[in-house]
């Protein structure tokens, strides 16, 4: 693919008149907290049907859930209970990454909350969950009536997440005491049900680093489980963050993801790992729709604003900025176009090609909004302007799902083959 | 119930128009797409046939070029099907023209009631839907901004200057809808993905029967003799108030004689 489908483009305009007509305006109580981004997500899924399709998606997965753990018995691992895994999914991928671009043109905050919600929570849930727990939790997670929090992140890991995990699972009766605390937890602050990883203590002297990774699903309001009010941020105002705190928390085993300590089963380093490409592709969703927009606003003031009798477009070091920004765009949406294509095709990219797409969507969202910031001078630098958000949320793009330098450990591993 | 809207694909007005300098007329050569204002009738009717339990919208259009984008995006929103008639001779039709291949292409459909929109986007003349109820002998009621069906009487609530007017009418009728009647649906994904399967019957002047003479530029009673371009509007005087701004307003005021 090398362009948008004319189908595809009739989910593009669609969207983009939603976005105008219900995002544009709320732009300011999104930015300054008056206004939660749950309402106007819920309403995207149900203004377009895209809770009837998770529904008709759900009662799919779940039957082949079902049908897999009959035929192969209860030891056996549950893959992903979708189609055969190699089978294309007919460009369903730009059905869900077109709303992404479009929300990205005003708020990137609302697609945050949303791909936390939907793509990680429910994503989670709905791969490695037993049917009982898909039928719980899944179905009103992936509908959107539940909103969902997925915390991995600790005070003391982040980049490390996953070996420098403190947070604990201790068996109790048939069930576990949960213990630790996460931050900069997505929804924290609001979610209905969250996704937990803890590593088993098993009372062994195994090193910490080194325990298993068990996932829990845990619903707000449980007793010992604290949500913080939301941080405030640099950017994406949109979309809450904050803090769990979990002290003795009782769950039963119900609550384990998988019901199975099992590491390759529910296990929480593979279920972690699960969701890194379809996040970065995400990502450089995200990013294109940043740069769409802030080259949109910059032609647009380039052609207008005039300076000694002749618009700042007419300028060379103008014109390469724009021209910069044109390639950008070009390249990221190349990047997008060629992961909706590989799905098509029943293929994924590689950790190291998410990876690299990520790196570089991320990096030249955040250059071009902040060029485009420059472009505009003094009225760059104010909030009226929208690029001085846009340039504000862009730069997360460079710290979450893996930062940066992380990335560029991906990358080079699969290269150096170490 | 079967309804039949007319949908008119016009060129995408937030691009800036042209006009073909030899006929005077709008160059619709490009990408056409769905006028705003059917938008109303398509959602109009898809709440009739809602209401009576049963029955389907088909779409009927005329456009150059087999253009089809305007009339997938009703079909998403949940239209059955659609005809377009299409046709070189068509070039230059004026809205008589125009409504008699409307009439043509709606006759064959069958309708209990034609929907259309009060005036198009592009042209807004306004006088099509009328004609075409003319053509085919139906009563016509124009301005509704309330429309319910009872049995074989739809019943309309026309917009007037000082109100509305309540007017009953025998079916079949044509009805056009004011911008504002309900409030059009995105079209959900599922709707867009079926939408390309749904049927759209391509017809030619001579598949309805018509003398190509009497319709485009040979049929046209109408021709555009010259256009100017619209004055540029002034811009506004702006008063910064330093006290006195009341008796500036009223002063300005008074030089339009309004006062
Ligand atoms: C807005 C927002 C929302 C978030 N939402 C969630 C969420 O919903 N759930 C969740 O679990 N987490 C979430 N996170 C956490 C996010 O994933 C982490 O912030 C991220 O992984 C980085 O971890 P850290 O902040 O601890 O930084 P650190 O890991 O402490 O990194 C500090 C610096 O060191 C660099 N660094 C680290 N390791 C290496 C290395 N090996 N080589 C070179 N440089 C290195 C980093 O790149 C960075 O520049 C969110 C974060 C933000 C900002
Ligand atoms: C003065 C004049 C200039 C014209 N210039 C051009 C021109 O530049 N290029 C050109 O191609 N034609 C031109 N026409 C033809 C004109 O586009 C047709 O007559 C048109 O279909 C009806 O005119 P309108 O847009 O004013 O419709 P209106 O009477 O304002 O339309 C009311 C409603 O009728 C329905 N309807 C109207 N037209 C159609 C249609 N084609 N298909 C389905 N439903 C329809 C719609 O529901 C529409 O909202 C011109 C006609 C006139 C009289």
């Amino acid at each position: 693919m090398f362009e948008w489908s004319a189908e595809q483009l009739m989910v593009r305009d669609a969207v983009r008149a939603f976005v105008e007509k219900e995002v544009k305006p709320h732009v300011a109580e999104l930015e300054h907290g008056d206004l939660l981004p749950y309402g106007i997500m819920r309403k995207l899924y149900t203004t377009f049907g895209m809770d009837q399709l998770a529904r008709d998606r759900f009662a799919r997965q779940l039957e082949a859930r079902r049908r897999e753990l009959a035929g192969a018995g209860a030891h056996q691992t549950p893959t992903d209970g979708g189609a055969p895994a190699r089978q294309g999914d007919g460009g369903a991928a730009a059905m869900t990454l077109i709303p992404i671009i479009e929300l990205c043109h005003y708020c990137p905050g609302i697609v945050t909350a949303m791909g936390v919600s939907i793509g990680l929570a429910a994503g989670t849930v709905l791969k490695r969950g037993t049917p009982a727990q898909m039928e719980r939790w899944g179905l009103e997670l992936a509908t959107m009536e539940k909103i969902g929090a997925w915390a991995i992140t600790e005070p003391g890991s982040g980049s490390d997440a996953l070996g420098g995990m403190l947070a604990s699972a201790r068996r109790d009766g048939d069930g576990y005491l949960l213990n630790g605390s996460k931050t900069f937890i997505t929804n924290g602050p609001y979610a209905d049900t969250i996704v937990f990883y803890a590593k088993l203590d098993d009372g062994s002297d195994t090193p910490v680093r080194d325990r298993k990774v068990l996932t829990f699903v845990l619903d707000a309001g449980t007793p010992g489980l604290v949500q913080s009010p939301p941080f405030a941020k640099m950017g994406l105002h949109s979309s809450p963050t904050g803090e769990l705190f979990l002290s003795d928390v009782r769950v039963g085993r119900d609550h384990l993801l998988g019901e199975t300590e099992d590491e390759a089963g529910g296990g929480g380093r593979e279920s972690a790992k699960d969701n890194f490409v379809q996040e970065r592709a995400g990502v450089a969703a995200m990013a294109l729709g940043v740069i769409e927009a802030c080259l949109a606003l910059s032609v647009d003031y380039a052609r207008e604003r005039t300076l000694w009798g002749q618009p700042i477009g007419d300028r060379q070091l103008v014109q390469l900025k724009l021209a910069k920004m044109e390639v950008a765009r070009l390249n990221v949406a190349n990047l997008v176009f060629r992961h909706i294509e590989l799905s098509a095709a029943g293929k994924q990219l590689t950790l190291a090609e998410a990876s690299a797409m990520k790196l570089y969507a991320a990096q030249t969202a955040s250059e071009v909004a902040m060029e485009a910031v420059q472009l505009f001078g003094g009225n760059g630098y104010m909030s009226e302007f929208r690029v001085e958000q846009l340039a504000r949320d862009a730069k997360v793009f460079q710290i979450y799902a893996g930062t940066d330098e992380i990335q560029v450990t991906h990358i080079a591993k699969a290269l150096l083959g170490t | 119930m079967n309804v039949v809207v007319c949908v008119k694909q016009i060129p995408d007005p937030a691009a800036p128009p042209s006009l073909d300098p030899a006929t005077n007329t709008l160059n619709r050569s490009g990408k056409l797409i769905l006028d705003d204002s059917d938008a109303y009738g398509v959602e109009m009717a898809l709440q009739l046939v809602d209401a009576a339990g049963g029955g389907e919208v088909t779409l009927v259009s005329m456009a150059p070029n087999g253009e089809v984008s305007g009339l997938r995006t009703a079909l998403a929103m949940g239209a059955a099907k659609a005809i377009l008639v299409s046709d070189d001779v068509l070039v230059g039709s004026d809205a008589l023209g125009t409504a008699k291949v409307l009439a043509a292409a709606i006759r064959r459909a069958a309708p209990d009631l034609v929907l259309a929109a009060t005036e198009s986007t592009d042209g807004y003349t306004g006088t099509t839907p009328v004609q075409v109820a003319e053509l085919l002998g139906f009563p016509s009621v124009t301005f509704a901004k309330k429309v319910e069906v009872s049995g074989s009487t739809v019943k309309v609530q026309r917009q007037t200057e000082a109100g509305f007017d309540e007017v009953e009418s025998p079916l079949p009728a044509v009805v056009t809808v004011t911008a504002g009647v309900v409030e059009p649906r995105y079209p959900s994904f599922k709707g867009i993905m079926a939408a390309k399967s749904k049927p759209v019957e391509t017809l030619t002047v001579a598949d309805l029967g018509i003398d190509p003479s009497e319709v485009g530029a040979t049929g046209a009673r109408q021709a555009i003799t010259s256009v100017t371009a619209a004055e540029a509007r002034q811009s506004g005087e702006i008063v910064v108030d330093e006290g006195d701004a009341h008796e500036r307003i009223i002063q300005f005021l008074e030089q339009l004689k309004v006062l």
